[in-house]
């Protein structure tokens, strides 16, 4: 009885949070929890093939979206917290609004994305059959403290489901020592593809005995063919590899020898797509026609959504320095005349300390094609003094995001860039609608 | 005129954007027309030389990379003494002022300190993060409040040293002691970790005018820079604590 009563008011809280207009990813799972602890508990036992999980720095909501999308396209019924509310909260209202008024619920599989730091507690009510790692890198640190003690959550999480089924970034060695016990399935990308850039590389040290490890060659951060000289600790042989990568547009690659062509920017986008063919091995689904699997997938908003304004305007979600070095790689592989527009702001989502700034390559941003820069965010000064000191002066200072885009607008650029982190992301999205609706492509 | 620093084993240290200091010393001296080179040392370098050396730099890491270089640095404490009595200036942020200290005692084991400060450090309940602001006194009145943001779980009692500053909002060397971080000599060791000279620049122009007048006795001042962008981000995180 608690438990529909849970559901009840769980989802009268969504409704009426639709009235409103909010997206109630996350409150009513809340209330339904003080009502019904055991509600996850309860409803995660009605999941019939598996349940998989995805934990990790970045890319955890593509490939879960992705992950969900493609067993959907399999004909599958999945429930899945796709709007990224990724704590007990969370998947407790994904939970919820999949179920029947009668607390019943009908699914195949149920993808959930965990905030690593939420594993432990999460997996006391949910018994993942598949957990993938993406990658760990800094993040809020405020929030977590180091990611020494990521990492030791995650053993403990894993440790928690004996029998789980692991895919691992075998390119990550912080992913990799997960692996080392259980029989995970490894994906990673095979040949030196990008320039070597010089940034953060936090995984430098061999999580196994500290010494610093060597690469044969890597892609950025802590990702590639690493190998430890004092332990032996090492890339571990990969299940699904890639090769043969061309980062234009369309991207085309192979996985396992399967040329793909596939209409994503970003080399990221490459580990989050291969990160979800080693999940559907690891669930026994086949990965044939897996391009087509994919075909269906819209991005979530902010991962270089596109804007169709006269000038294209293109919107980036970043949460780390690890993110950010990617999000301004992917610009730079852009020829066309660019303003771009970088918003910080420091709310709790965001991770209160700002530091971190100044371990993203923000000189990078300048190159022959940059037209205007424009700061902005709640953390405007800090972000503009960064770029002050990689000896680059912001063109515009704004608190007012629309005045941005209107400015980036008027000028004779081809396209126009909006890194922002997390908090700044919503907003940002709502005026760039607002304004398509205003001016449309005039 | 130029300055060498050395910033010891950037690729442990590095863990809040500590190249942020590093970058704003240098940067600073160049828009002055005054040259900077900065060497790193790392655990792979041999030899600790420090006659040429103008400024040290250690930064703050994990508690485990934290091991490893106090191993590193123990080899030469003395040399790190001899530099710091002589007036060669040290910034240390964050673990690189606990490591100062005479030790940092963990919940299960004691890592021995370097011996340059008379303080020392226990390992308290929970981590003091947020934003800081602080007072000095040995700035110009209207310049004296520092910024920055602090994310420590040790508490340091500093005996008789001479604070950084008087905490105005935030918590600094121990839950609400009122004081943070040590100034002694040409030291400056505080918890304000990565990208603390930034958003005060008058505390980076301190550390390069003491560095300076040491190295050239017909020294004395630094020229002004224009600085209303640093100045409004410090005065941005002042006014939201007011």
């Amino acid at each position: 009885m608690r438990k529909l009563l849970a559901i009840w008011v769980g989802k009268l809280l969504t409704l009426a949070g639709h009235i409103i207009g909010k997206k109630s990813s996350s409150s009513p799972g809340e209330y339904a929890l003080r009502i019904c602890p055991d509600l996850v508990r309860d409803l995660n036992k009605y999941i019939k093939k598996s349940v998989i999980v995805t934990c990790g720095t970045n890319g955890k909501t593509t490939t879960n979206n992705l992950l969900c999308s493609a067993l959907e396209a399999k004909g599958y019924k999945v429930l899945c917290n796709r709007l990224g509310a990724n704590m007990l909260n969370g998947v407790a209202t994904a939970f919820l609004q999949a179920a029947s008024i009668t607390g019943k619920l009908e699914a195949d599989y149920a993808c959930l994305e965990i905030d690593e730091a939420y594993t432990r507690i999460v997996f006391d009510y949910v018994k993942p059959d598949v957990m993938v790692i993406t990658n760990l890198f800094r993040d809020q640190l405020d929030r977590y403290g180091e990611i020494d003690i990521t990492s030791n959550i995650l053993k403990e999480a894993i440790a928690k489901v004996p029998g789980i089924k692991l895919v691992l970034n075998g390119d990550d060695p912080l992913c990799v020592q997960f692996g080392r016990e259980a029989g995970a399935i490894y994906y990673g990308i095979s040949e030196k593809v990008l320039p070597q850039l010089d940034d953060t590389k936090e995984g430098r040290f061999c999580p196994v005995c500290g010494a610093q490890q060597k690469f044969n060659y890597y892609h950025y951060s802590q990702l590639g063919d690493f190998y430890c000289p004092s332990c032996g600790f090492k890339r571990p042989e990969i299940d699904v590899e890639v090769k043969n990568v061309s980062l234009k547009t369309p991207m085309r690659f192979t996985i396992n020898g399967q040329p793909m062509e596939i209409n994503y920017k970003g080399f990221y986008n490459i580990y989050n797509i291969i990160a979800v063919y080693g999940a559907l091995e690891a669930v026994g689904e086949s990965t044939d026609g897996f391009e087509g699997l994919l075909a269906g997938y819209k991005p979530q908003i902010g991962r270089m959504q596109e804007f169709a304004f006269k000038k294209p305007v293109i919107l980036s979600l970043s949460k780390n320095p690890a993110g950010f070095n990617q999000a301004i790689s992917t610009v730079n592989t852009d020829d066309r005349k660019k303003d771009v527009i970088i918003a910080i702001n420091d709310l709790a989502n965001d991770g209160r300390d700002v530091s971190w700034l100044w371990d993203v390559d923000f000189d990078k941003v300048k190159d022959e094609n940059l037209n205007t820069l424009t700061t902005t965010g709640i953390r405007k000064w800090d972000i503009s003094l960064r770029f002050k000191y990689a000896d680059i002066m912001p063109d515009f200072i704004t608190s007012d995001m629309k005045e941005a885009v209107l400015k980036a607008l008027d000028t004779d650029s081809e396209v126009v860039y909006v890194l922002v982190n997390y908090t700044a992301l919503f907003p940002t999205e709502g005026v760039l609608n607002e304004l398509l609706k205003e001016r449309g492509n005039e | 005129m130029d300055i060498k620093i050395m910033h010891l084993f950037p690729d442990l240290l590095n863990l809040y954007g500590d190249k942020g200091n590093i970058e704003c010393m240098r940067k600073r001296l160049n828009w002055r027309g005054i040259g900077c080179e900065v060497v790193p040392f790392t655990t792979e370098d041999s030899g600790f030389e420090l006659s040429d050396v103008d400024i040290v730099f250690l930064g703050g890491g994990s508690d485990r990379e934290q091991k490893i270089v106090c191993r590193s640095l123990l080899e030469h404490k003395a040399e790190l003494k001899d530099f710091v009595e002589n007036g060669g200036s040290l910034v240390a942020v964050c673990g690189g002022y606990q490591l100062l200290g005479k030790y940092y005692k963990l919940k299960d084991e004691t890592i021995e300190g370097l011996d340059i400060l008379d303080i020392y450090t226990e390992q308290g309940k929970g981590r003091l993060i947020g934003n800081i602001v602080l007072e000095a006194d040995f700035l110009k009145e209207s310049d004296k409040l520092i910024v920055g943001f602090e994310n420590h779980g040790g508490r340091t009692y500093i005996n008789g040293h001479k604070p950084l500053g008087k905490v105005i909002y935030g918590n600094g060397n121990s839950d609400k002691c009122g004081c943070e971080g040590v100034m002694y000599k040409n030291v400056v060791a505080t918890y304000l970790h990565g990208p603390l000279l930034p958003k005060n620049p008058v505390l980076c122009d301190y550390i390069l005018t003491n560095a300076l007048k040491k190295k050239y006795s017909d020294f004395t001042e630094l020229v002004p820079l224009d600085d209303r962008l640093e100045k409004t981000a410090n005065e941005y995180i002042v006014n939201r604590f007011k």
